[in-house]
């Protein structure tokens, strides 16, 4: 038995496991790109047990590694030989406030769980992931973004308070005003200043029905102009679209034949409604101009947010939620979005699209004021995601084709959504944040001068200078 | 019979082999159009190579309209140079390094519109198959 198992036991009430009890899911993410063995998994019953779990780490010199749901896919979620913290037995969910406008959750709630929660109620965070089955601590730790974030911004951006642990072992209550850098170093801070133990998150109040218009585009300029004529219209509550290909046979690629298609631009737009005032579809879809008009689906706003589980379903079934995953997805700026798509679409194998998609998603700039929540300048941006699904013995012949994605978007002005396939040096690092990599580096400094918290992901420069003290 | 890597026999080998490939004719439809599309490649003095070699590539709308080794480092013809050690030059050319990483990673330098380069990336991707297609002898081999 290890010899600090039952000193760590015995600081908490939660729940310590050695390797012998690991399930293998904790050994990776949903990348499946790493796989690291922990010392511990601690499963902490409330925020004084990731307190008292981060000061026991201190003491024998561990690190902590976070995990909420580990739909990341690099290196995060996983540890290499320190303390696991698996959120999930986190999972309180206080009632909304007296108005309806916000809620108090431990970072280990499932969205999902949340939205079914409220859904008597009527309210609904302002911002959902597509998959709903991740952490909030999970998604506010690198942003969270939706099919409404081009109205309200990142799922960071709807927060009102936390309850952060920090490196140190301090539980601090933040927010805009109260220690407003640990609150925004938090918000995208990629679980590098503190652990989010409980959030205040907004509400707002849902419409019980949602009509959804399936339009469909041949053509990617077309859809780039009713993508920005639909979120500049104010009439949409949610936008979805992709670029989805049709085979069409082989072509040579550096003279050898793989498949190509020819893409479309499914464009969803959606808006809520009362059952007694159903929307006018003439008026809503006026002045859009796609190829077809594929379908209008009536569901409850609630069946709406939960639209993708039975994509995800069949991906399970069929396997390759269980490939790796390694996900390029980028904010691109409006002006070079056709350019950089252009480029990356037509050689892209359908293939490699079994079990994933190629995401777009309109977006505006300014509804986000997180600080570490990178983006480009510019009101109108256009999130561009190659989400493959890769056989794990495809995974290094496919890995030349994805490393140029990724710097081919950031040559383009891009800034990557940090929960997907970043393997980066610390240059790369310092030009994803810029003007903020300094800011973000102080703040490491100051809530874990030691480094304990999710080593391994962002290389910072020495967290303490020598002759420097340690932070509190 | 591989030609020699230089010679004006090779660059008009070169021409005839861009202009029979229907892969780079596709993927360099609009490659040059509206846009000077002549691209200097310029082969950088290292290993096996004593002296720089210019090779200058005339390309529009999917053809190739010349090819010919001139004197470098620079033309002022040229809307593109590729510039890079040859011996980068030969692991792009042998398949162990792609043009693209070289590029993106800066480890071969651009100069002319990046960005303009970048969205064809295919038509390079298939010029580049074109030369290293040729039957060549390289220097040093």
């Amino acid at each position: 038995m290890d010899r600090l198992y039952q000193l760590l036991q015995n600081r908490i009430e939660g729940v310590v496991s050695t390797p012998d009890q690991f399930h293998p899911a904790q050994l990776t993410n949903f990348g499946n790109l790493h796989h690291w063995t922990p010392r511990f998994v601690v499963e902490p019953a409330s925020a004084q047990d990731v307190a008292a779990v981060v000061a026991f780490a201190r003491e024998h010199g561990l690190t902590v590694s976070v995990r909420g749901s580990a739909h990341s896919q690099s290196r995060l979620a996983i540890s290499n030989g320190g303390i696991l913290l698996s959120m999930p037995s986190m999972r309180r969910i206080s009632p909304p406030d007296a108005s309806g406008g916000t809620v108090d959750v431990e970072g280990g709630v499932v969205w999902r769980d949340l939205v079914r929660a409220l859904a008597p109620q009527h309210l609904v965070p302002p911002v959902l992931t597509n998959n709903l089955s991740v952490t909030v601590g999970g998604t506010l730790a690198i942003g969270g973004l939706g099919l409404t974030s081009f109205k309200y911004g990142t799922q960071g951006d709807n927060v009102q308070e936390l309850d952060v642990v920090t490196g140190t072992g301090e539980k601090i209550t933040c927010d805009r005003k109260r220690s407003s850098d640990l609150f925004w170093g938090s918000l995208a801070g990629l679980g590098q200043a503190g652990i989010i133990t409980r959030a205040r998150l907004n509400l707002r109040r849902a419409k019980p029905m949602t009509r959804t218009y399936y339009l469909l585009y041949d053509e990617l300029h077309g859809f780039l102009e009713d993508a920005k004529r639909a979120m500049e219209s104010g009439v949409w509550d949610h936008l979805e679209s992709w670029a989805s290909p049709c085979p069409q046979g082989t072509k040579p690629v550096a003279g050898r034949r793989q498949v190509f298609a020819r893409w479309f631009y499914p464009f969803h737009l959606t808006v809520e409604f009362d059952p007694e005032d159903p929307p006018d579809d003439a008026e809503l879809l006026g002045g859009l101009r796609p190829f077809d008009h594929l379908y209008t689906d009536d569901v409850p706003t609630i069946d709406f947010l939960e639209r993708m589980t039975p994509v995800f379903d069949l991906w399970k079934q069929g396997g390759t939620w269980k490939h790796v995953h390694a996900w390029v997805e980028t904010i691109l700026p409006w002006e070079r979005a056709a350019d950089c798509i252009e480029s990356v679409l037509p050689d892209l194998p359908p293939s490699i699209l079994v079990g994933g998609h190629v995401l777009l998603w309109p977006a505006k700039g300014k509804s986000s004021r997180s600080r570490f929540f990178m983006r480009p300048p510019g009101e109108t941006l256009m999130g561009f995601g190659v989400l493959p699904a890769i056989p794990p013995r495809f995974w290094e012949q496919a890995r030349p084709m994805l490393d140029n994605l990724g710097r081919l978007t950031e040559v383009m002005g891009g800034k990557r959504y940090l929960s997907g396939y970043i393997d980066w040096d610390q240059d790369r690092w310092r030009e994803h944040f810029g003007d903020q990599w300094e800011p973000y580096c102080a703040l490491k400094r100051k809530y874990d001068p030691d480094s304990l918290l999710n080593p391994g992901f962002v290389p910072f420069p020495s967290a303490r200078p020598a002759g420097v003290p340690a932070a509190g | 019979m591989p030609l020699g890597f230089g010679t004006p026999e090779w660059a008009t080998a070169l021409e005839s082999a861009i202009n029979a490939s229907s892969e780079y004719r596709n993927a360099a439809a609009s490659w040059g159009v509206g846009f000077n599309g002549s691209i200097l490649l310029a082969f950088e003095r290292g290993g096996a190579l004593e002296q720089g070699l210019y090779l200058l590539l005339k390309l529009q709308g999917g053809r190739c309209l010349g090819a010919e080794f001139v004197p470098g480092p620079s033309r002022p013809d040229a809307g593109f140079t590729l510039r890079a050690p040859y011996t980068l030059w030969r692991e792009i050319l042998s398949g162990t390094t792609l043009a693209a990483s070289a590029i993106l990673t800066g480890k071969m330098r651009v100069e002319g519109n990046t960005i303009a380069l970048l969205k064809h990336a295919g038509a390079h991707r298939s010029l580049i198959h074109c030369v290293a297609s040729l039957d060549t002898r390289f220097p040093g081999t």
